[in-house]
């Protein structure tokens, strides 16, 4: 797990978040309430998904340059619009003693990249694969 | 959880030179790079100590983003607000033949009204997870002299325990939020609301005077591992008989460590409090090198800690 628990809260804005995203250089954060509870999640997917429902279908068709323009108007347009419209409410999360294998079996099933952990309902960390393919390594070479 | 709160990190560079020349050319025998800044130095020794502890504050760059991985790797949790100036850097240059220190320290950087705003944010959101909370160090440019105050308001509305330790005006402003314990940072100019301290008496009548202004529990460094804890109705005289101390680089901080962690403790009273805290400063204090006591190493130490009553 890594013990960094960024997030940001529903209100926050658009052009905030981005902001957020791109100093910690993270895809995505876990959405809280003032208790650090985690109500929802945001990743640059849904975001993208919401200001240009399209533009992921197309991203590899001859149209990119054109979608690529109106995406920026998108996000523009929704800059100070606050991320709750675009977060994702039904949100997967793991218990702090749940296991690696439980962990990978979310993030694979359900193709998310990062998986809040909680202690009592509260955010204390976040898991990706790659944190998941490290301790099995780790497993591993202890094994041998 | 223990909060820690640093506004001020630095990424420490520290250099170990034999002899050091000006104006020549000098080799570097060995080079550490660690994180460094009053807040964080507490968030490592309680998590040395083996406790869970969340740092928060500011961060700026590269720098920012190594020093969060150090510390995540060491098992603290992190909630930084990272803002477009990048983190300073402290340089200690420590020369082995002399055994002189010389720290060039840089300006911290420049922090804006809506970094302040998002901090106190995070700040709330955090306090909902913890039970004490260490306020320590230097501001950035930017930050006001009151934010400690803030922050021990914020705090206290939430049921967190707040700990002060910094120096100068922030000090005496922080005191006007009442934390539960403060202590001021004297190693710049071994002086606290206009009381020089250069003896037993003058260290009392400015723990009387922290008091006075609002922190329940107060603690004023004497000398090299002594402090005088005061409280409304009692005055302690603390210090430990083991005088063969290596590092006193962040003994200071390991004591504050100590008093969060057992004023997070169900059932502990000052006495165990000041004796626990004196001792994670001594172990810290034994240690050459930059990392923190463990509970062993602490647990060692209580014996070598002497309290009396005044």
């Amino acid at each position: 797990m890594i013990r960094d628990v960024t997030s940001a809260l529903a209100t926050c804005k658009l052009v905030d978040l981005i902001g957020i995203l791109s100093k910690h250089k993270i895809t995505g954060l876990p959405v809280v309430n003032n208790d650090q509870e985690v109500i929802g999640f945001i990743s640059l997917h849904d975001i993208i998904r919401a200001t240009l429902p399209n533009y992921l279908g197309i991203i590899n068709s001859n149209s990119i340059l054109s979608e690529f323009i109106q995406l920026s108007k998108s996000l523009r347009e929704y800059s100070q619009h606050p991320i709750k419209e675009f977060m994702r409410k039904n949100i997967i999360t793991i218990n702090e003693y749940d296991n690696e294998v439980l962990a990978a079996d979310l993030l694979i099933r359900n193709k998310i990249q990062r998986l809040p952990v909680l202690r009592d309902g509260k955010l204390v960390g976040i898991v990706t694969l790659t944190d998941i393919c490290r301790v099995l390594m780790e497993k591993s070479e202890n094994k041998e | 959880m223990i909060g820690t709160v640093t506004l001020n990190p630095a990424m420490d560079v520290i250099l170990e030179i034999s002899n050091l020349k000006i104006n020549s050319y000098n080799k570097v025998l060995n080079a550490i790079t660690t994180s460094g800044g009053k807040g964080i130095n507490v968030s490592k020794a309680i998590r040395g100590y083996g406790r869970e502890t969340i740092a928060v504050g500011f961060l700026g760059g590269g720098r920012g983003r190594m020093i969060e991985e150090e510390l995540r790797e060491i098992g603290i949790t992190t909630n930084f607000w990272h803002i477009e100036e990048k983190t300073r850097s402290n340089t200690i240059i420590l020369d082995k033949k002399t055994g002189e220190h010389t720290l060039l320290s840089e300006m911290g950087p420049k922090v804006t009204e809506y970094d302040l705003e998002m901090l106190k944010s995070i700040f709330y959101r955090v306090m909902s997870q913890c039970s004490a909370v260490t306020l320590s160090g230097s501001l950035p440019r930017g930050v006001p002299e009151n934010i400690y105050a803030n922050l021990i308001s914020i705090a206290k509305e939430r049921g967190v325990k707040t700990i002060l330790n910094t120096s100068g005006e922030q000090f005496i402003k922080g005191l006007e939020g009442k934390p539960f314990l403060a202590k001021p940072d004297l190693r710049e100019s071994n002086r606290v609301l206009g009381i020089k301290i250069n003896n037993e008496r003058d260290a009392i009548k400015a723990a009387k005077e922290i008091v006075q202004r609002g922190a329940e529990i107060s603690v004023v460094s004497l000398e090299q591992e002594k402090d005088i804890i005061a409280t409304q109705n009692e005055i302690w005289f603390a210090e430990t008989d083991y005088h063969e101390i290596v590092n006193l680089i962040g003994a200071g901080d390991a004591l504050i460590a100590g008093f969060a962690i057992t004023l997070t403790e169900e059932g502990k009273n000052l006495e165990e409090a000041i004796k626990f805290s004196m001792a994670c400063a001594l172990a810290s204090a034994l240690r050459e090198e930059e990392e923190f006591s463990s509970r062993e190493e602490v647990e060692k130490c209580l014996k070598c800690v002497k309290l009396k009553k005044l």
